[in-house]
């Protein structure tokens, strides 16, 4: 199983930097076969309300996550398929939040990519952008608190969302603050149909970070070698104490905002350049030109991975959805103040 | 020995404070400045690293307040003004409010809103938030009225394992005085007939409960005995004490300082209409503030909001009726 | 083999419908789930539909450049079991409660939710104003003690312009505990319901005095002897079959006509009054009329009287002659628009012109109580006038 191979945390006590690419090679292949499996549930209308693939985004969604160990904090963005996983997701928990299933971690209350286990550190994101920073701080704040020390928090969000004055509040908040945070923003070009001329000003969206007081790096989001070993390095800075560190990669959107989106808009010139490659067929053929895989590996974990997202796939869809009348509607823990409910 | 509601408040949270390390408090110029309003007076002296001055980011301060509490702790958030917090609204509705429903995992913290006219103090400092806190499932809205609850309820607020939205009056701050601190109070949720009456009830919470009081106290002359009704929390409301004091009497009016539109008074008459009608020989009327945001002038505050005299005019045309 | 249907999927949020462009596929093929079937087109982008399960395609119901709404059933997949299973595709689609507005022009989902909206309450009375105005505490006191508006008639009210409040009320119960009080009969207090209900309507009322002379001649020479208000009952019915207006009822806007002559009297019984019902009384003679009269009046005194004998009649006789008066302003029975009444009879003058001086006659009032709603004066007044010429000529009755 796919799963207990690449338990999340064994980047860190791998042997080699091999391994660690070998895990998020495996992680993008999953999300990548995962998100098309969704887009297809969703065609034929499986999935209820909306469908938000990664697709191009796994090389460094994957390198958000592979470097998290139990007790850190993630706070994924809509196109973190590969980080969800890498940090311990099942593809069982993803795919019964999308089928809305009863039994999912949102049991329907919410669904498609919000969702997560707040108290195992992955949270369930609401969906105005920007909000999910300040909540990363407040746990590692906490954490300050409880004499907790080594925990890094991860919070990934695009470019739309450096807006946003909750992205700002909660930037300078950490910095204030110190917080081992992680800030990693994906500047895929595009904010739905809003292209970055019309998100930003500044020249690079790196730029920002002096304004906070923060340390910045810049990676090519295409690469997962690169993401591995910048996103890698920032989180160790973090863990060591050195305050916030922000990450800015540049990618491209290979698919719509959402799967109701045909993306017409982005520009051709873009898809043909080199911000337009496939990562995860790059990082294929990577693993082959280094002999850490060949042909038949690839086709044999694709093989597997395929079965998974099947089985998996299926399981949810014979599990049974919420049912109104046996739900207990009430929106507080304290069931003595809670007014009841007509 | 007399204490003020503000008092009470710093009592409150230096009692929380001491009594479990979860607690620590989150706000502007709360630390060695004591807050705005002093009501964390010397605290961060006592508590060394529990009482911390967060930058103007009302949105991180609740999103990190959000974050605190799942990680366990149980975060008080003063914010400087009631009216400030719509900065931070997005994180207490969407965000703090919705986790335990969304993720079984409760939010157990403390929003305090200094809220409430005082004169003079124009329309961005004069706010009442509890309407629009109190729509959203999710949280908890205390409206304490008297010292004593002020103390008492500020105590189980922090306890409470839900969001809580703590209304704090600022009128009431240095002109209330009492005696003493409680050593027991009714619990969050229930209701106090504040003055015992038989002719009408009158609906009131926060500071209008003592513009209430005063207009009972004005009709006892005239051979009318009013009951007043002081809710202290405004979600959830205690429907059954209204209930049975309109049974009682009769005759309803619900005073509120915030705007007419909504609110805490069209929420009680729409309960007492729907489950009570049979015991209404009058129609419930409701008095509230005009529907003009919070005037600055003295002259126009006045007459702005409900005052006692307002409440004894409305009283005696309900009780002619 | 199951069928599966392949619907059209919800392919944006503000989407309701779609556009055929092209099937990617046709009846027969080999398909796996996941795979693209058809190309539709909605107002924002070009998509297609996948299979929701592997199977064969048995047919597509939809056409080419037709636009389909979200739900509908474009085609059928034929599947095993096995998958159909595997799946979860055996069951029912459940009902998704927010999925109510739909556009629905092919075979969608037909489950309406069972979800019950939270919205409820009555209306609050716009204003407490006017004596007449009971508060929903008073109505709801008044039931508990089975009172009517009309108990509270001598009831000072201290409301706004005079209305009775819950306090006088409760003062007014509380002073008649005081007082000495016995238990009214039943019959009493229906009587009391049926007068009060009567009473909403404008009543008013008439009379003439009729000559008893030809009818007390007939008396003499006739065996049995009919008695007057079986004569006036006759009467009536004559009267009433010639034209049956003045007995309609008014609801609303429409006047319901009677559909059978059926007169009732009334007979006075301890405690109360009983009106047992002469049927069809325009189709019997004067003097058939005379032993179910007697009958129904011996029962009515016994109170043995059957359900069929009292109801269902369309205007009522009362003799109050018989306690002595001579004229009464009877009140009609609350369905009905006609009472009419006859007083005692008398030693009266009369003009006689052909001899030029007073001449003494038997004489009683006759008197019509009436619903003003439904006839006036003039038409009540000729009522009368016919009665009672039909009266002055017993022998054709």
């Amino acid at each position: 199983m796919l799963q207990t191979v690449l338990e999340p945390g064994t980047a860190e006590n791998a042997a080699s930097f091999r391994e660690t690419y070998l895990a998020a090679y495996r992680f993008m292949l999953l999300a990548r076969l995962l998100d098309d499996k969704f887009a297809a549930l969703w065609r034929s209308g499986r999935i209820h309300g909306g469908v938000f693939l990664g697709r191009g985004q796994e090389a460094l969604s994957a390198a958000s996550g592979v470097w998290l160990k139990k007790g850190d904090v993630f706070a994924p963005l809509i196109r973190d398929a590969a980080g969800r996983l890498a940090f311990g997701e099942t593809v069982l928990d993803a795919a019964r939040t999308y089928l809305g299933s009863a039994q999912g971690p949102m049991r329907g209350r919410d669904g498609n990519v919000h969702r997560g286990k707040p108290k195992e550190g992955y949270l369930p994101m609401i969906s105005h952008l920007g909000a999910m920073i300040s909540v990363v701080n407040g746990i590692l704040f906490a954490r300050r608190f409880k004499k907790i020390t080594g925990t890094v928090g991860v919070a990934s969000i695009g470019d739309g969302a450096t807006s946003t004055g909750a992205f700002h509040e909660a930037l300078n908040q950490a910095a204030v603050e110190k917080l081992p945070l992680v800030l990693i923003i994906a500047d895929n070009q595009y904010a739905y149909s809003t292209p970055t001329s019309r998100q930003f000003a500044c020249r690079d969206l790196a730029d920002k970070a002096v304004g906070y007081g923060v340390e910045v790096d810049s990676v090519d989001g295409t690469d997962l070698n690169a993401c591995l070993k910048t996103v890698g390095a920032a989180v160790a800075r973090a863990r060591a104490g050195r305050g916030p560190q922000m990450v800015v990669a540049k990618l491209l959107r290979l698919c719509g905002h959402g799967e109701h989106d045909d993306a017409s808009y982005i520009d051709p010139k873009l898809k043909a350049s080199p911000l337009g490659r496939d990562c995860l067929k790059e990082a294929e053929e990577h693993l082959v030109r280094q002999k850490w895989a060949d042909a038949a590996a690839l086709a044999t974990w694709r093989g597997e991975v395929v079965r998974e997202i099947e089985e998996a796939v299926a399981r949810v869809q014979r599990e049974p959805a919420p049912d109104p009348f046996a739900e207990e509607w009430r929106a507080i823990s304290s069931k003595q103040l809670s007014e009841g409910n007509e | 020995m007399s204490i003020t509601y503000l008092e009470a408040i710093r009592e409150a949270q230096a009692h929380a404070l001491r009594d479990d390390p979860r607690v620590f408090i989150y706000g502007q110029d709360v630390g060695a400045f004591g807050g705005a309003h002093k009501a964390t007076k010397n605290l961060a002296r006592e508590f060394p690293g529990r009482v911390l001055d967060s930058p103007i980011s009302e949105d991180a301060m609740m999103g990190l307040a959000v974050g605190a509490a799942i990680e366990g702790m149980r975060p008080i958030v003063e914010m400087q003004f009631a009216d400030f917090s719509t900065v931070g609204f997005n994180q207490i509705i969407n965000q703090a409010a919705t986790l335990f429903w969304r993720t079984n995992v409760p939010c157990p913290l403390t929003v305090r809103l200094p809220f409430g006219g005082t004169s003079g103090s124009g329309p961005f400092h004069s706010q009442c938030m509890e309407t629009v806190y109190a729509h959203y499932p999710g949280l908890i809205v205390l409206t304490p009225a008297t010292v004593e609850d002020a103390y008492s309820m500020l105590l189980e607020a922090v306890a409470i394992d839900d969001p809580v939205i703590f209304c704090e009056h600022k009128f009431l701050y240095y002109h209330l005085k009492a005696e003493a601190l409680p050593s027991e109070a009714l619990p969050v949720g229930k209701a106090r007939i504040a003055r015992e009456g038989r002719d009408m009830t009158i609906v009131a919470y926060s500071a209008m409960l003592h513009e209430a009081l005063e207009a009972a106290k004005e009709l006892v002359p005239e051979g009318w005995e009013v009951e007043v009704v002081d809710l202290r929390s405004v979600k959830p409301i205690d429907t059954d004490t209204v209930m049975a004091s309109v049974a009682r009497t009769g005759r309803l009016l619900c005073v509120g300082e915030a705007w007419p539109w909504g609110g805490v008074t069209a929420e009680i008459i729409a309960r007492v209409s729907s489950e009570g009608y049979g015991l209404l020989d009058a129609p419930p009327q409701r008095l509230n503030a005009k529907d003009t945001p919070v005037p600055y002038h003295p002259n126009l505050w006045a007459a702005h909001r409900p005052t006692a005299r307002a409440i004894t005019a409305a009283a005696r045309k309900l009780l002619r009726l | 083999m199951p069928q599966i249907p392949i619907i059209m999927p919800q392919l944006g949020e503000s989407i309701a419908e779609a556009n055929i462009i092209s099937f990617l596929v046709k009846p027969g093929d080999t398909i796996e789930a996941g795979q693209d079937l058809i190309e539709v087109e909605t107002n924002k982008a070009t998509m297609t539909v996948t299979a929701p399960c592997g199977g064969r395609i048995e047919n597509f119901t939809a056409q080419l450049n037709e636009s389909y709404a979200v739900g509908a059933t474009l085609g059928r997949i034929e599947t095993t079991k096995e998958e159909a299973a595997r799946l979860g595709l055996d069951v029912s689609t459940p009902v998704k409660p927010g999925d109510t507005e739909r556009v629905s022009k092919g075979s969608g989902n037909g489950n309406r939710s069972r979800v019950q909206p939270t919205v409820r309450g009555l209306p609050v009375p716009a204003n407490a104003t006017g004596a007449s105005y009971l508060s929903p505490r008073l109505k709801a006191r008044m039931v508990e003690l089975g009172l009517s508006a009309a108990d509270l008639a001598g009831v000072a009210g201290s409301g706004a312009a005079g209305r009775v409040t819950v306090e006088d009320f409760e003062r007014f119960i509380a002073h008649l505990e005081k007082q000495k009080t016995s238990q009214a009969s039943s019959m009493r207090v229906a009587v009391a319901d049926a007068m009060r209900r009567s009473w909403t309507r404008p009543l008013a009322h008439v009379g003439m005095p009729v000559c008893l002379d030809p009818l007390f001649a007939f008396r003499k020479v006739t065996r049995p002897k009919p008695g007057p208000a079986l004569c006036a009952l006759r009467a009536l019915a004559v009267a009433l079959a010639e034209n049956s207006a003045p007995a309609g009822r008014l609801v609303g806007n429409k006047i319901v006509h009677p559909s059978s002559i059926d007169i009732a009297f009334a007979v006075e019984a301890e405690e109360g009054v009983l009106v047992p019902v002469i049927r069809n009384a325009d189709q019997r003679s004067l003097k058939d009329l005379i032993a179910p009269y007697n009958e129904l009046v011996g029962l009515a005194r016994e109170r043995k009287l059957p359900p069929d004998a009292t109801g269902g009649s369309i205007a009522t006789v009362t003799n109050f002659g018989t306690f002595g008066l001579e004229w009464a302003t009877p009140i009609p029975l609350p369905e009905q628009t006609l009472v009419l009444g006859m007083g005692a009879a008398r030693h009266a003058p009369s003009w006689d012109s052909v001899k030029g001086q007073f001449v003494p006659i038997m004489e009683a009032n006759l008197t019509l109580s009436f619903d003003h709603r439904v006839i006036d004066g003039g038409a009540a007044g000729r009522l009368l006038q016919h009665v009672a010429d039909l009266m002055s000529k017993p022998g054709e009755l």
